[in-house]
């Protein structure tokens, strides 16, 4: 079985945000990026499937060095090989990277694309139904439980209220949410084997950005906490501030 | 040559030749294991084999037992020398040492008695102990009964065959018995009647059976857990554990050493030639277990049960290893490591014998190192474990995992904010070590806060307190503040060496980049880790502890101390674990109190100082569930109220947290504080 | 005259509150131009036609077939996408729904369109449209620049009222793309209900309780208050998950849940950092207890002290009448 998983490198979700002087990115320095949450269940996924199956789990990620390090991640989890398509920074426009990947993945021609339902970061929980309509494959996303035989996968997904029972031929598009695994931890030999597994390295052929970042604001300032009152007497001061304040009733 | 000599070479010859084969099996299955150095401080490992060994202090501990053993071991000793002086009657028949030490010999025969009748009579006291008394510690199981007794008996039955033999042969042939010998003299007379034929028989009869006994004894030995007998001595001399220079540091581990397959251990093999000898040394006698907090709160963990698996599986995977043949050829150690076995997973160290939930519930207190009588390293084979568990296999506690992340992406076992850590010093006016260097200065002293005092809101006002208290004192100090990450404590004691590593040298480079040489610090476990771990990975600093370094101070008069002011009447004092059994830091805290508080007494739980119980947040089980038996925490906690001082005084973070919980569990009110806490209420104002 | 195009989300036959905020999403951008909709379903979708009219499309587009009786993401994306190709739309507005999320990208893809999703404020200028999006974990607001025409627009759920009017819209039948039943993707069922408790980690309200509560039985109140809200979820401190009076999976703290819910109300919890690391980043943190010195307190963005036996029970009151009156 030839398993692709698409990977981002991200910031760590405890990191506190702090907007460049240019106003269309973060400050790097003293972030710490980690492999997304999602992909994890993506690379997860991947190699249980592998260890079933058999075959190759390829790894791929679009941007610039520094994201090899990520891939190396995924390698020590138990990848066996990984792509680099080489881009400076992060492009924002899904339908671009989209195209990279996707001329990559015709290469490959895998039986199977994962890959998380989204990015921590940017948020656009698109990318896996945009990819799959470009290498014309079926797609099923936000799965949060998978099996695969005979050629079929039969998936479940959450939607509001419910649960939707999917099948679809191979090869698939499929995008990760959580609860579809516990993603393994790297042991220590597993990073060391890692060092070792192959990197390829490849420009990327984004497609035309038609939708970017013109600027990053941090969001309307929270007052700062206070104590409202004492005893239930404050109760009706406290359900006026939720409602117009804190909107949340 | 008669035929009872033939008999007796023969018998010599054969058990000789059988106790050295034994011995010879026995230590080349210790080659299996990884090399280790002893060879160094060999100053310190004489002063241990004098104090420890022959001294019994460590025996000692325990009051009553600790002297019949001591008894029966010093007089194991003293009757060699009478056990020689028979084995040589046995090819020269009436040999007394009588012509070697001419004028010494009556002192030397009233040696031997006295030392017969005090192992006799302690001998005594043991079995009445065993059987009567019934102590918790020795209730084993029925073979390792059937084996204390037997040893016992046999030991109780050659001293019986001593003076049964020398009270004969004082009928049979009185000239033959020095007058020396007044016990067996006197015992003589109580069979005044016999004849002397029937006296040289009893007399010769006695003496075979205390022969044979003695090869016998000698032959069981490897057998049993008396094994210690021999391999004791040795053990403590290249034990680790005790002295000066031996500080409880872990293991050290190179991660980066070429061709190794294993990290940490999961068989016997992968543990230290050392631990294995610990093996052979342990002589269950449980004290370890009876002082450790786990399993006095009812958790499965048992050190003694760790050592005595250890023994179990280098007896059963050694063999395979090694080969049975007696003629096999000894490899060097390390080659056996590649040695063809079959090694069912299920059968192995790790698992078969040792749990996880044994190794998770460990707070790495040292209370089992710090009571074995012979220095066996329980501690040392619980890390390497854990190790083996976390770096090969990611098998840990899930609730670790969260702490292990967040140490990796955010340099604290939180998921606090890295930017919060220099908020307790806002308004303080104290400089960061980045700012000393940017005007071209380094740091005379480093206040190393910990991500406890940094993020915990109860831990901060140690920190405020601590920091207000050098000013006071007018010391130079500067904090890392933001800059500041965790030195990598939480994540070496779980076993993540990895992880550890990564941190401990972003730690050192980031010290050694600003030329800091003194450091002092409000936690325990920091203290440890940068004072004595650190050098493993190149870091060399001063690090003091902050109840030495405050003690240091007033000492100097250095502190302004208000003239008069409240304060609680009575303290109880708790030692942490990483402060005192592993850094024998117990008297500065005090002092510190009394000093500062006049007219305080000083309330001691029941168990302190060396003896006492751990807070439960060590081996970073602040990070894990107590799910099993009662709560170590609420454990010590009682104890410290039982007291009824009316303050509890600590000098660990961690400890504060644990037993003010400890506190509201017991539903008391009783107020805990940290050292620093006390000294800096009784700062004179600011003029 | 550009039209804007709202995908209509809708279940069975039944539609789904995410059309009607399609619509008011598409008639925000649309301005004096009009609106239509799309609507795909079994046979007899078409009865809520009209309820798309009153939200303020003009024209509604049904396409009914057997294939659509579950979620058909091939035929609704293909569909879509050929509806917005033949009618010249300036966009085609989806609400990020699991529905939407599935469908904007593909047919973002198939018209080669600039895609938007989980989009919070909408402004079209000229060849424009800005669209703000929240990142980093609602940690920042990136505004965005969308050039090209049609656009596909999805929007965050809540973020567009539904409008209520008068009008009444033309209703047009249209014909699917080749064979809804034949696509290769296929929901075989949706499990609904099932009872099954709201988990503390997912739930958006969270109300929580600690050993102010003195007592197993006392737990009653806080549950109480969380069927208040009706969408919250019971949690729990370490202390009393130890105590035996709560289960281990509503622990919220460092070793047990990490939560993240808009509202976060802690009840008699006094805040030990373990606590703490589990629910900082709830969006709006309330806390209720005895001792004003309690570490929670620097934490919360509204506070009460005070005994909480006599405060929650008129919150949960005062909670269930501002919901019914709201």
């Amino acid at each position: 079985m030839k398993i692709a998983v698409c990977i981002k490198r991200v910031p760590d979700t405890e990191t506190r945000i702090a907007i460049a002087a240019n106003r269309t990115a973060i400050v790097e320095t003293g972030v710490k990026f980690i492999l997304n949450p999602y992909d994890e269940f993506a690379v997860e996924a991947a190699l249980q499937l592998k260890q079933a199956h058999g075959g190759d789990v390829m790894v791929v990620s679009l941007g610039p060095d520094t994201i090899q390090e990520t891939l190396r991640v995924a390698l020590a989890m138990g990848a066996d090989r990984a792509v680099q398509l080489k881009t400076d920074g992060a492009p924002f426009d899904t339908l671009s990277v989209a195209s990279a990947l996707a001329a990559e993945l015709t290469t490959y021609a895998p039986d199977l694309v994962l890959l998380g339902k989204m990015a921590i970061d940017d948020y656009n929980h698109a990318m896996g139904p945009a990819l799959a309509e470009l290498l014309g494959m079926p797609c099923v996303s936000a799965i949060s439980k998978l099996t695969v035989a005979d050629g079929r996968l039969t998936a479940e997904r959450e939607v509001e209220g419910g649960v939707e029972v999917v099948t679809a031929p191979l090869p698939a598009v499929l995008t990760a949410d959580k609860g579809l695994n516990k993603p393994r931890l790297p042991t220590l030999p597993g990073i060391m084997a890692a060092k070792k597994k192959p990197m390829e390295v490849r420009p990327a052929a984004l497609g035309v950005a038609r939708v970017v970042v013109r600027s990053l604001e941090p969001p309307p300032e929270r007052p700062a906490g206070r104590i409202i009152g004492e005893g239930a007497a404050a109760v009706p001061e406290l359900i006026r501030l939720l409602q117009t304040e804190a909107k949340v009733l | 040559m008669t035929p009872a000599m033939l008999v007796f070479v023969v018998l010599l010859v054969l058990a000789a030749g059988f106790f050295s084969y034994n011995s010879q099996r026995l230590v080349r299955y210790l080659r299996i294991g990884r090399p280790d150095d002893r060879t160094t401080q060999i100053p310190v490992r004489l002063r241990n084999l004098v104090t420890i060994g022959i001294g019994q202090s460590k025996i000692l501990r325990d009051p009553l037992a600790g002297v019949m053993h001591a008894l029966v071991f010093w007089g194991f000793l003293v009757l060699t020398a009478g056990t020689v002086e028979i084995l040589i009657q046995g090819v020269a028949p009436g040999f007394t040492y009588d012509g070697i030490l001419g004028p010494l010999y009556p002192a030397y025969v009233v040696s031997q008695e006295a030392f017969a009748l005090f192992v006799l009579a302690a001998v005594s006291w043991l079995v009445y102990r065993r059987l009567v008394i019934r102590p918790k510690r020795l209730r084993g199981d029925k073979l390792e009964q059937w084996d204390a007794l037997l040893i016992l008996g046999m030991i109780a039955v050659l001293m019986v065959t001593l003076f049964v033999t020398n009270a004969s042969a004082a009928i049979a042939d009185p000239a033959s018995v020095a007058p020396a010998r007044v016990l067996s003299r006197g015992l003589s007379h109580l069979a005044a009647g016999l004849s002397p034929e029937t006296a040289a028989v009893v007399q010769s009869v006695s003496w075979w059976i205390h022969v044979v006994l003695v090869l016998v004894f000698l032959n069981y030995l490897p057998y049993s857990k008396h094994l210690h007998v021999i391999s004791s001595l040795p053990n403590v001399f290249l034990s680790n554990t005790s002295g000066p220079g031996t500080i409880g540091a872990m293991r050290p581990m190179d991660l980066e050493a070429e061709g190794v397959e294993v990290f940490g251990a999961s068989d016997v093999e992968h543990l230290s030639w050392k631990s294995l000898l610990d093996g052979y040394s342990c002589t269950e006698c449980g004290r370890c277990t009876a002082a450790c907090p786990a399993n006095l709160t009812g958790k499965l963990l048992s050190p003694r049960k760790i050592v005595i698996n250890v023994r179990e599986r280098l007896l059963e995977r050694a063999p395979v290893l090694v080969g049975t043949s007696f003629d096999g050829v000894v490899e060097p150690a390390g080659d056996l490591v590649h040695a063809e076995a079959t090694q069912e997973p299920e059968a192995r160290l790790l698992d078969g014998f040792i749990t996880e939930e044994e190794l998770w519930a460990c707070t790495s207190c040292r209370a089992c190192v710090t009571e074995c009588p012979v220095s066996i390293d329980q501690l040392d084979v619980i890390n390497e474990l854990r190790r083996n568990l976390v770096l090969m296999e990611s098998r840990f506690p899930a609730e670790v995992q969260p702490a292990f992340q967040s140490l990796e992406r955010n340099g604290t076992p939180w998921a606090f904010n890295a930017a919060d850590r220099g908020e307790w010093a806002a308004g303080m006016g104290i400089p960061t070590v980045a700012e000393l260097a940017a005007a071209g200065r380094q740091p005379t002293v480093l206040f190393w806060v910990g991500c406890m005092g940094s993020f915990d809101l109860r831990a901060r006002k140690i920190t405020v307190a601590f920091a207000q208290i050098m000013q006071a004192a007018g010391i130079e100090f500067a904090i890392l503040g933001q800059e500041e990450q965790c030195n990598g404590d939480p994540a070496r004691r779980m076993g993540n060496e990895y992880l550890y590593q990564m941190l401990a040298k972003a730690t050192i480079a980031q010290l050694d980049g600003y030329g800091v040489r003194t450091v002092v610090t409000i936690c325990p476990h920091c203290f440890h880790q940068m004072g004595n771990e650190y050098p493993q990975l190149g870091g060399h600093y001063e690090v003091i502890h902050h109840s030495v370094y405050i003690e240091r101070l007033l000492a100097e008069g250095r502190i302004p101390l208000a003239e008069s002011g409240d304060g609680p009447r009575s303290i109880a004092y708790h030692d942490s674990c990483y402060l005192g059994r592993y850094n024998d830091v117990y008297d500065a805290p005090r002092e510190t109190l009394r000093r500062v508080l006049p007219i305080v007494q000083l309330a001691e739980p029941a168990r302190n100082r060396s003896r006492g119980l751990c807070c439960g947040a060590g081996g970073g089980r602040m990070w894990m569930e107590e799910t099993v038996g009662t709560r170590i925490n609420v454990e010590r906690t009682g104890e410290l109220l039982a007291t009824g001082a009316d303050a509890i005084a600590a000098a660990c973070p961690f400890c504060m947290t644990m037993l003010s919980d400890g506190v509201k569990a017991h539903e008391s009110s009783v107020p805990v504080l940290d050292i620093a806490e006390v000294v800096a209420g009784r700062l004179a104002p600011r003029r | 005259m550009a039209p804007v195009l709202a995908f209509a989300e809708s279940r069975g036959t039944a539609l789904r509150k995410a059309a009607l905020e399609a619509v008011a999403a598409a008639r925000s951008i649309a301005g004096a131009d009009p609106v239509h909709a799309l609507l795909v379903g079994p046979p007899g979708i078409a009865a809520v036609a009209p309820e798309l009219g009153r939200a303020g499309a003009s024209t509604v587009f049904v396409c009914e077939h057997a294939g659509f009786t579950q979620s058909n993401p091939e035929a609704a994306s293909a569909l879509a996408a050929d509806r917005a190709r033949s009618g010249g739309y300036r966009a085609v507005v989806f609400v990020s729904t699991a529905q939407g999320r599935d469908l904007a990208p593909r047919v973002a893809a198939r018209l080669g369109a600039p895609l938007a999703t989980d989009v919070t404020s909408l402004v079209v200028t000229g060849d424009e449209i800005i669209a703000t999006h929240p990142v980093y974990s609602g940690k920042a607001i990136a505004t965005l620049v969308v050039t090209g025409a049609p656009a596909v627009l999805a929007v965050r759920p809540s973020s567009f009222a539904p409008e209520q009017t008068t009008h009444t819209a033309t209703v047009e039948t249209i014909a699917p793309i080749g064979d809804p039943s034949a696509s290769r993707v296929v929901v075989t069922e949706l499990r609904t209900g099932g009872g099954a408790r709201l988990d503390v980690a997912e739930a958006p309200i969270v109300v929580s309780g600690g050993r102010g509560l003195k007592d197993a039985a006392n737990f009653a109140i806080v549950e109480d208050l969380a069927a208040a809200f009706g969408n919250a979820a019971v949690g729990a401190s370490r202390a009393v998950v130890d105590a035996g009076w709560r289960d281990h999976g509503e622990q919220v703290g460092q070793t047990g849940k990490t939560v993240s819910p808009s509202l976060y109300i802690a009840v008699g919890i006094s805040g030990m950092i373990q606590h703490l690391a589990g629910m900082r980043t709830a969006r709006t943190i309330v806390a209720i207890n005895r001792d004003k010195e309690a570490p929670i307190f620097k934490v919360a963005d509204y506070g009460i002290v005070g005994d909480l036996f006599e405060i929650v029970p008129a919150l949960a009151a005062a909670v269930r009448e501002a919901r019914r009156t709201g």
